[in-house]
């Protein structure tokens, strides 16, 4: 008879073929009327019980829903494996069930090493092991700095004329040489050759060590192919030297790179930098959605493709501000990104939301006809309008750095819902284009002692409250139709508490994992809780971002609402786990701001 | 009816069972149940030629798929073309399956003296004690039990003059309960077992 489940899925996908034949030979069939309570608190589970049919509910000794599962979804592990039940579990409609004896499962997991380290480990290595095994994945882009992508570098001495220097390029077949000089190491291209005698007509027996680089950007050996371009793309470089303990060991070249690179992440940073003019960079805005797509199809990482994507956005709106703003002008303001851009965690497009600062002895007017027209790109590319409005088009997002300083303030002292809210979008800001010193200046208006009175702090933080966490993910979920809103449910919270902390504490980082790592650091989070608040974020975009791109209507980067049928079980699992990470901190949250009576 | 040992012992023309399934005469005491089914080449008590069969003890509310029999005889009865329409046991796909006596004394072994439930029971009874009489001259001694025997007895006790649909099909409707691979030997078993847990829990 055929097997009703599917167990091609994690942690069942982790199993060799004769050991997943030999699972589904040892399942048991077990029927439950509905009411009847399946295991209870403290009793020895006979096996692991993998639904077929049916909804079962987990509580607490306090009748607290504690979550419910579905189909193909199983419980409870961790009563087998410590021999005892911390919950109930009751059928509250008739369910049927697979089960595994216990002694079955743990001969598995004797048997099997993958399987084994799932059930053993955290949230985050079994969502890295789910991962792994989610697509094929691209070998070049997970491929490591290795001798076999990286050139022996040659050395000349800074001693060395500039035209030996030539020379040896030309013999060597290298387009760059490492120049020693003294205890410095720098590097030296041919383009920098160029320049220096082309324009500015130095004599060609200078030494080349005048003309070096030796401010050198470097990869450590062993990291991945992906992270050397992503510093490529930002210092808009074409090599990057290898270290290995800080000792150089090799060159690692954009050419040797691209001509393994089978996904056209590249193409797109190059379309990116050598944009001409705003359709230029139109037709690159476009090709991100795809890249994104493709990234995601062949098993990248969330948080790489956040970083790639985010570095790309940002090339891209600064390179459209610096097409459109008169070099003049520019010293004069700085734009910055807020929200999900301004932290760095955006990878489908949402909304607009950015704001201007402009130098204090300067008038906005002269501004205003670029920045229109600057708004007006973006909306080009594909970023949505911001429903809330918080754009530099509108009065209320374009000031002087003295307006922002005393609106900052303005916020501080009055503490009012939306004067946190606004305080709350404005802390996550980046400036990513124009006088980047404009923003350190407004800013210390609220890295300010003084002004962080606790009363302030935790108004700031009240708002991580306002929406349930959605535990209980299917059955009895009537008014949404099964889905629930990842955003309010889970990211929101999570990334507003964190928000919360690191205006507490006075932190400078934007990025919500910066911002946990800094936390704990400073031993305001305990390292388990932070690396339990990273895995349950990269877990729930990595599962937002798998829904947005599969249901590919326009501006997918809107959608929040994710239906739980359609997750694959293991996913809905770990989402489960996610989600109880984020009660519990909301439940610290409420302690440490004192907010139990609101 | 059921007769006691003694009495059945003396009608005329009884056989005992061999030594090997002497057992099999025993009352037994326990709460286990055996569903099976047989399929057949042809539906005909008389000619019908075993094809598979497949039985799963039912405890309590579990089926126990891990210690399932499940068999195919290897047989060359020219099987009756509606009948492959049916459980889609083609010839070829029998060569590879135990000899019908294999597949008797399987089954004699694993059934042991606890009750027989099926669904319409009675055509499996006579297959199997047809080939049980030519093979060892004895014939089941289990109490068997009739799902849709079950069935009507429920419904009627509420509604005595129902109109019930009491095909295979209908039962497993009517009771909720999922029919998995039908007409193979092993799903029907599931989803009868399936009807007799759900039957005992309505009629306790």
């Amino acid at each position: 008879m055929s097997l009703q489940i599917n167990l091609d899925q994690p942690p069942f996908s982790f199993l060799a073929e004769k050991e997943l034949a030999w699972l589904k030979s040892r399942l048991d069939l077990v029927f439950f009327p509905a009411g009847e309570v399946i295991l209870e608190v403290g009793q020895e589970s006979p096996g692991i019980y993998i639904l077929y049919k049916g909804v079962v509910e987990e509580t607490d000794d306090d009748d607290q829903v504690f979550t419910q599962y579905g189909t193909e979804d199983m419980f409870d592990v961790r009563a087998v494996l410590e021999s005892s039940c911390k919950h109930r579990f009751t059928a509250i409609e008739e369910t049927l069930c697979y089960l595994l004896k216990a002694k079955d499962f743990i001969q598995l997991l004797n048997s099997s090493d993958d399987f084994s380290v799932y059930f053993r480990t955290d949230l985050g290595t079994q969502q890295s092991l789910v991962e792994q095994r989610g697509g094929e994945v691209s070998e070049f882009i997970l491929a490591q700095v290795d001798g076999d992508t990286m050139r022996t570098p040659v050395y000349v001495t800074g001693q060395t004329t500039l035209v030996r220097t030539a020379r040896m390029m030309r013999d060597e077949k290298h387009d760059a040489l490492l120049v020693r000089d003294g205890e410095r190491r720098g590097i030296v291209t041919g383009s920098d050759l160029l320049h220096a005698v082309l324009n500015h007509s130095l004599p060609k027996e200078t030494r080349v060590a005048e003309v070096a680089c030796f401010d050198l950007i470097t990869v450590e050996e062993g990291e991945y192919l992906f992270n050397a371009l992503l510093k490529m793309t930002q210092h808009q470089i074409e090599r990057v030297v290898v270290t290995r303990n800080k000792e150089i060991v090799g060159v690692l070249e954009l050419m040797d790179m691209l001509s393994t690179f089978s996904t056209h992440s590249h193409i797109v940073a190059m379309r990116i930098e050598q944009a001409r003019s705003i359709e230029d960079l139109v037709i690159a805005a476009g090709r991100l959605e795809s890249l994104i797509a493709n990234l995601s199809g062949q098993g990248v990482k969330v948080m790489a493709i956040m970083s790639l994507i985010t570095t790309l956005n940002r090339r891209l709106i600064r390179k459209a501000f610096e097409l459109l703003v008169p070099d003049k002008l520019n010293s004069q303001v700085c734009l910055l990104v807020l929200g999900s851009e301004g932290r760095g965690e955006q990878i489908l497009k949402t909304d607009q939301d950015n704001a201007i600062i402009i130098r204090d002895d300067h008038v906005k007017d002269a501004l205003m006809p670029s920045l229109q027209k600057l708004h007006q790109v973006l909306l080009d590319f594909g970023y949505p309008r911001c429903p809330g409005g918080v754009m530099f088009i509108n009065d209320a997002w374009i000031h002087t750095a003295g307006e922002w300083r005393a609106r900052v303030g303005k916020w501080l002292n009055n503490s009012s819902p939306e004067a946190m809210m606004n305080m709350a979008i404005l802390m996550d800001a980046e400036p990513i284009a124009g006088n980047s010193e404009l923003f350190e200046e407004i800013r210390g208006a609220w890295h300010h002692e003084s002004l962080r009175s606790s009363i302030a702090a935790s108004w700031f933080a009240r708002p991580a409250l306002q929406f349930e966490t959605p535990l209980t993910l299917l059955g009895n979920i009537r008014e949404d139709h099964g889905a629930i809103d990842i955003k309010k449910g889970g990211i929101f919270p999570l990334v507003h508490g964190v928000r919360a902390l690191a205006f507490e504490h006075g932190l400078y980082e934007t990025n919500t994992f910066d911002r946990i790592d800094r936390l704990a650091e400073q031993e305001v989070l305990s390292k388990e809780v932070a690396q339990g608040l990273k895995d349950s974020l990269v877990l729930f975009l990595r599962i937002r971002l798998r829904h947005q791109l599969e249901k590919a209507e326009k501006n997918p980067g809107l959608t929040q609402q994710l239906k739980v049928s359609d997750l694959r079980s293991v996913d809905r699992s770990l989402l489960r786990h996610g989600l109880h990470r984020v009660k519990k901190f909301k439940q610290w949250l409420v302690s440490h701001y004192h907010l139990e009576n609101l | 009816m059921r007769l006691p040992l003694w009495l059945k012992r003396r009608l005329p023309g009884y056989r005992p069972p061999p030594e090997r399934w002497a057992h099999m005469e025993e009352p037994y005491t326990g709460d286990d149940v055996v569903v099976v089914d047989c399929e057949t080449s042809e539906f005909d008590k008389k000619k019908g030629q075993l094809l598979s069969l497949a039985a799963v003890v039912v405890s309590g509310r579990s089926i126990e798929l891990s210690s399932a029999l499940d068999l195919t005889v290897r047989s060359d009865a020219v099987t009756h073309p509606d009948a492959v329409r049916i459980h889609y046991l083609r010839k070829e796909d029998r060569k590879h399956g135990v000899a019908t006596a294999d597949a008797v004394q399987q089954f004699l072994d694993f059934v042991g003296n606890r009750p027989i439930c099926g669904f319409y029971i009675e055509y499996d009874r006579a297959i199997l004690n047809r080939y049980i009489r030519d093979l060892y001259g004895f014939e089941l001694p289990n109490r068997f039990i009739e799902v849709s025997e079950l069935y009507v007895r429920q419904k009627r006790r509420y509604i005595p003059e129902v109109n019930l649909d009491l095909t295979f099909e209908g039962l497993a409707r009517d009771l909720d309960v999922p029919v998995i691979d039908r007409h193979t030997a092993l799903g029907d078993v599931v989803s009868t077992a399936l009807m007799f847990i759900k039957l005992q829990k309505g009629s306790s």
